[in-house]
C-alpha cells in the first residue's frame, strides 16, 4: 500500500553516483531551501578494534575511531573549524559504534565548505604533540558520559551480553586506552577506513549532483583508486550472554534498570529485520501496548521506558531500559509480556499503526536538510535508498513479526543491568 | 510570516510553508507566572497531553496519533522571564502524503483545539485518576532532575540567581506541593490561563482555506470563554550583587560549573544583534574565546559555552571539568570575559563569528521549528517583529565597540559547582 503512494515515492527519490574512486555520492536537491547539509561518512566506528587490510592484520585500543574524528579537524595549517568559519558553515562530527560522520551546514559558499570537508578527510595530519593535546579534552568527554546513567546502562548491558565483541567497549574508549594512540596508528586507520570506497558523501539542500561531483573532483576523488576493503574481524560468539547480570552504584535519584537480549547477528545490509525488531519493541512495550499502559498507570515506569535495537556487524541485541523504584516487578512484567506476545501473536492493529508511524517518520526525515542528509547517509552506508526502505516497510506483515518472535527475545539469552542509587542524591528540599 | 489580530489579545500568524512535508498548528498561551499556581501549571501539560474530552484514554490517543502517521502532539510549558508560555501543538505530514486520502490537516486542527479547549473532565474538574497518575510522574521528574548533573547544576544556579524574583518561579513545579494538588485546583489554574493569556495561533504549512478554518474554529472556542487578557510582563534584570559561590558534593566523575551573570538592567531590544554577536564571540560558537581558549588551548573541558536570555538580561556559562580544575576553569572563564572587555578583538575573530551567525540566520526558515521559534520569540519580546533577513542586516552593522560595551555590562552573580567527594578542595 505504501508503494502506491506516488507523491511520497517521488518525494523520497534521491540521486546516486559512484565515482571512479569508489566514493558513493548521494544528493537530494532541495532548491526551495536556503541551506545545504553535507555528511561525509566512513564505515569506521568503535567496533573496529581488529581488522585486516590486504594481508596485514591490525589491533587497536578502544576509542581510536572517536579519537581520529577529533584529530581529523587538524592539519599543518591549523584546524578545519577555522576554515569552516571563513565560509560561515557550522561544522561538527560524531562517532558511533560502526561509523564516523563529518557534517556541516552552509547557506553560502557551499563549494568552499565542501572543499574544506573533503580536504580535511583526504589530507590527514597527526603528530604525537597534537595527539597528546587531545587527550585532555577527550578525557573530559569520557568522564561526562561516565556520569550519565542512560549511557552506563547501554554499555553495561553490552558488557553482559558479549564475551569479546568490541561493542563491549565505550565508543570514546578509556583514558588509559586512548593514551596508547600513536600517529602511526591513526595513519593506518585512515589508509584502511578513509579510502573513498569505504565512504559515503550525502548532501541535501540547495545544491545539485553536478556541484557535489565537481567538489569531489577538486579533491581528487574522481580518479580511480586501488580498491581497499578493510575487513572487520571479530570472534564468533555463542548466543548465550557472557554474564546474566551486573549491578553498579552511582549518584542517581532512583534505580535504573536494563534488560538486554542477545540475537543472531543480521547480515550486512539487512535493514528489514532491524526495522521489524524495532516495530516489535513498540508492539511489546511502546505507548500503544497494554504493557506500557499497565506499567504507567501503576507508576512503575515513566515515559523514558522503552526498547531499542542495537545492531552492528557481528552483533545484534534488543535493549529495554528505564527507571523504576520496582525494577524487579517491571522486568517480571516485561518478560511475561514477551512470552504472551510470543504465544498469542502481535496485536494486528498495533503492528499496522507502528508501520504508519515509521512511514510518517521517513517522510518527516526528508523535510529539512539535516534530517534528509542524515537519513540518506544512514541508508546509503547499507547500500539502501529511502525508496527501498519505504518498500521494505510496506512489505512487513504481522506474520513476519510472529515468525521473528519465535526466534528472538529468548530468556536464555537475556542479561540484566541495574544502577542503584549510592545514597548521595540530595534529599527532598524543605521549604 | 503574516500576523493579524483576530480578537482582543488573540493573533494569528501563518505561513503556507509549501516546501515542507509537514504542517504544524500551535496554540500559544502567554500569561504572568505566579508562585501559587506554578506547580499546577507544571502538572497541566502532563494531564492534558494524555487525553481530552473526545478521546480521554491515553492509549487510544496514542493510537489516534499513529493513525495520523505518527503526528506529534505536544503540550508543554516554558518559562519566558516573568511569564509562562503554555503551548499545544500538532505537527504531521501533509494531506498529500496520506495513504488513503485522509483529510489529515482537518484532524490535526480538531485535535489541537480539542486538547487546548476540551480537556476530559469529571464533575467539572480534571479526571482524578489522570491527575493522580500524572502527579506521580511529575514527582518523579522532579526527583530525577539530579540524574542529569548538567541540568541539575543549571537549575540550582538559576534558583540561587533568581531567588524570590518572579523570573525564578519554577516552571518545573515544586516537589513538596505535588501531593496536595487536586483536580479542582488544576481546573482553576487552567481556567485562569484561558481567561488571562495572550493567545497566538501559529499555522504553518497549511493552505489559506485550511488556515481560515483553524482560525474560525479557534474564535468559536474563544466565544465560549470569558476573556480578560493580562498585561504582558516586560524585560527584567536581576540587580548586581556580590558573587555567591555554592558547592555541592556527590560521588560523580566530572564536576559541573554553572556561572550566572546579570546585565544589571533590562536588555535593550534595539541591541539584540549586539547580544547575539557578543555571545558568539564569548562562548556561543566554535569560534568563540571560551571554545578556542578554555577548551582547545587550555584543555580544561569538553564543553564550555555561554548563552544569553533576553527576557531576564542574564548570561549563563556552563562547563564540565576535572574536580581539581574548578578554580582554574572559573578563573579562565572570567579572564576571557575580561580580555574581550579590555583587550583587543581582532577583525578576523569578529568576522568569523558574524559570518557564522549570518549563515545560521539565513537557514532559520528551513525548518518548521525554526520559523515558529524565531517569530514567536520576536512577538514575545514585544518590539517590532524582524524577519531573519532584517536581523541579518542589523547584525552586519554591529561594531567591536558595541560588543565590548555589552560585555562590560555583565557581572557575575552566582557560581555554582557540583563536584566529587574528593579530599582535594576545589578552591573556589
Amino acid at each position: 500500500m505504501f508503494d502506491d503512494q506516488i507523491t511520497a515515492l517521488e518525494c523520497a527519490a534521491d540521486q546516486w553516483r559512484t565515482l571512479p574512486s569508489g566514493l558513493t555520492v548521494v544528493v537530494r536537491p532541495m532548491p526551495e531551501y536556503s541551506g545545504t547539509h553535507a555528511i561525509l561518512a566512513t564505515r569506521f566506528g568503535s567496533i573496529d578494534r581488529n581488522f585486516r587490510l590486504g594481508e596485514q592484520e591490525f589491533s587497536l585500543p578502544a576509542g581510536v575511531a572517536h579519537f581520529l574524528e577529533h584529530k581529523m579537524f587538524e592539519d599543518e595549517e591549523g584546524d578545519a573549524f577555522a576554515k569552516f568559519a571563513k565560509t560561515g558553515a557550522n561544522a561538527n562530527a560524531f562517532t558511533s559504534f560502526d561509523r564516523t560522520c563529518y557534517v556541516f551546514t552552509a547557506t553560502e559558499q557551499l563549494d568552499e565548505g565542501l572543499d574544506v570537508l573533503l580536504g580535511m578527510v583526504t589530507h590527514p595530519y597527526f603528530t604525537q604533540g597534537t595527539i597528546d593535546k587531545e587527550q585532555g579534552i577527550i578525557g573530559q568527554e569520557i568522564k561526562m558520559y561516565e556520569d550519565n546513567p542512560d549511557w552506563r546502562l547501554i554499555t553495561g548491558l553490552c558488557e553482559c551480553l558479549y564475551y569479546e565483541h568490541p561493542i563491549r567497549s565505550d565508543i570514546a574508549g578509556t583514558c588509559e586506552s586512548i593514551a596508547q594512540i600513536t600517529p602511526e596508528m591513526l595513519y593506518a586507520c585512515c589508509d584502511a577506513f578513509y579510502a573513498p570506497g569505504n565512504m559515503v558523501l550525502a548532501v541535501a539542500g540547495r545544491t545539485s549532483m553536478e556541484q557535489v561531483v565537481a567538489a569531489c573532483a577538486r579533491a581528487g576523488l574522481d580518479a580511480p583508486r586501488p580498491e581497499k576493503r578493510p575487513v572487520r574481524l571479530w570472534a564468533e560468539e555463542p548466543l548465550t550472554p557472557a554474564a546474566t547480570s551486573k549491578t553498579i552504584r552511582m549518584a542517581v535519584a532512583k534505580p535504573c534498570f536494563g534488560l538486554g537480549f542477545k540475537e543472531k547477528p543480521l547480515p550486512a545490509g539487512d535493514l528489514r529485520d532491524e526495522l521489524l525488531y524495532d516495530i516489535l519493541c513498540g508492539c511489546i512495550c511502546g505507548g500503544m501496548s497494554p504493557l506500557y499502559r499497565r506499567l504507567y498507570d501503576q507508576g512503575l515506569v515513566n515515559p523514558g521506558f522503552g526498547g531499542e535495537v542495537l545492531r552492528v556487524d557481528g552483533c545484534c541485541c534488543i535493549l529495554f531500559t528505564g527507571e523504576s523504584e520496582q525494577p524487579d516487578e517491571v522486568c517480571r512484567m516485561l518478560c511475561e509480556e514477551i512470552e504472551r506476545v510470543r504465544a498469542e501473536g502481535v496485536d494486528r492493529e498495533v503492528f499496522t499503526l507502528y508501520k504508519n508511524v515509521k512511514y510518517g517518520q521517513m517522510m518527516e526525515n526528508l523535510e529539512n536538510v539535516e534530517d534528509a542528509a542524515g537519513q540518506i547517509a544512514d541508508f546509503a552506508l547499507s547500500n539502501q535508498t529511502v525508496v527501498q526502505q519505504i518498500a521494505a516497510l510496506a512489505d512487513l506483515t504481522a506474520e513476519d513479526a510472529d515468525r521473528a518472535m519465535a526466534e528472538i527475545l529468548r530468556p536464555e539469552r537475556m542479561a540484566r543491568m541495574d544502577i542503584l542509587p549510592d545514597g548521595s542524591a540530595p534529599e527532598e528540599e524543605e521549604e | 510570516m503574516e500576523r493579524i489580530k483576530i480578537a482582543p489579545g488573540v493573533h494569528l500568524s501563518c505561513d503556507p510553508a509549501d516546501k515542507f512535508n509537514r504542517c504544524r498548528i500551535s496554540i500559544h498561551f502567554l500569561f504572568p507566572a505566579k508562585r501559587q499556581t506554578a506547580t499546577a501549571h507544571a502538572l497541566l501539560p502532563l494531564v492534558m497531553e494524555r487525553g481530552y474530552a473526545d478521546c480521554p484514554d491515553m492509549t487510544q490517543l496514542t493510537k489516534e496519533l499513529a493513525r495520523l502517521y505518527g503526528a506529534d502532539l505536544t503540550v508543554e510549558g516554558r518559562p519566558m522571564g516573568c511569564s509562562r508560555n503554555f503551548c499545544v501543538s500538532v505537527t504531521g505530514i501533509k494531506d498529500k502524503f496520506a495513504l488513503c486520502g485522509e483529510p489529515l490537516t482537518r484532524r490535526y486542527a480538531k485535535l489541537a483545539l480539542g486538547v487546548a479547549f476540551h480537556p476530559y473532565l469529571v464533575e467539572g474538574a480534571f479526571d482524578p485518576e489522570a491527575v493522580s497518575i500524572e502527579k506521580q510522574m511529575l514527582k518523579r521528574a522532579l526527583e530525577d532532575e539530579f540524574n542529569d548533573k548538567r541540568l541539575y547544576c543549571m537549575r540550582q544556579a538559576a534558583r540561587e540567581f533568581y531567588g524570590d524574583s518572579p523570573a525564578g518561579i519554577r516552571q518545573e513545579g515544586y516537589l513538596d506541593e505535588v501531593d496536595g494538588l487536586t483536580g479542582e485546583e488544576l481546573m482553576q489554574a487552567y481556567r485562569e490561563m484561558l481567561r488571562t493569556a495572550s493567545i497566538e495561533l501559529i499555522v504553518l504549512g497549511c493552505t489559506p482555506a485550511q488556515t481560515d478554518a483553524v482560525r474560525d474554529a479557534l474564535l468559536e472556542e474563544l466565544a465560549q470563554v470569558e476573556r480578560a487578557p493580562a498585561e504582558r510582563t516586560g524585560f527584567i534584570a536581576m540587580p548586581r550583587q556580590e558573587t555567591v559561590h555554592k558547592v555541592e558534593r556527590f560521588e560523580m566523575v566530572q564536576s559541573k560549573l554553572c556561572m550566572a551573570f546579570t546585565l544589571g538592567q533590562p536588555a535593550d531590544l534595539e541591541q539584540m544583534s549586539v547580544y547575539r554577536l557578543a555571545m558568539a564571540l564569548y562562548g556561543g560558537s566554535v569560534t568563540s574565546r571560551l571554545f578556542l581558549n578554555v577548551r582547545e588551548k587550555m584543555h580544561l573541558c569538553y564543553y564550555c559555552s555561554s548563552s544569553f536570555q533576553s527576557f531576564t538580561g542574564s548570561m549563563v556559562v556552563n562547563s564540565g571539568i576535572e574536580h581539581a580544575d574548578a578554580a582554574r576553569a572559573e578563573e579562565a572563564i572570567l579572564k576571557e570575559l575580561s580580555d574581550l572587555r579590555e583587550g583587543p578583538i581582532t577583525d578576523e575573530e569578529l568576522e568569523d563569528c558574524r559570518r557564522g551567525l549570518l549563515s545560521g540566520m539565513a537557514g532559520v526558515e528551513d525548518t518548521l521549528g525554526g520559523i515558529e521559534s524565531w517569530y514567536y520569540m520576536e512577538i514575545l519580546r514585544g518590539g517590532k517583529i524582524y524577519t531573519p533577513q532584517q536581523s541579518r542586516q542589523a547584525l552586519l552593522a554591529v561594531t567591536k565597540d558595541q560588543v565590548r560595551a555589552v560585555l562590560r555590562q555583565f557581572s557575575l552573580s552566582v557560581s555554582y559547582l557540583l563536584t566529587g567527594n574528593e579530599e582535594e578542595e576545589p578552591h573556589v
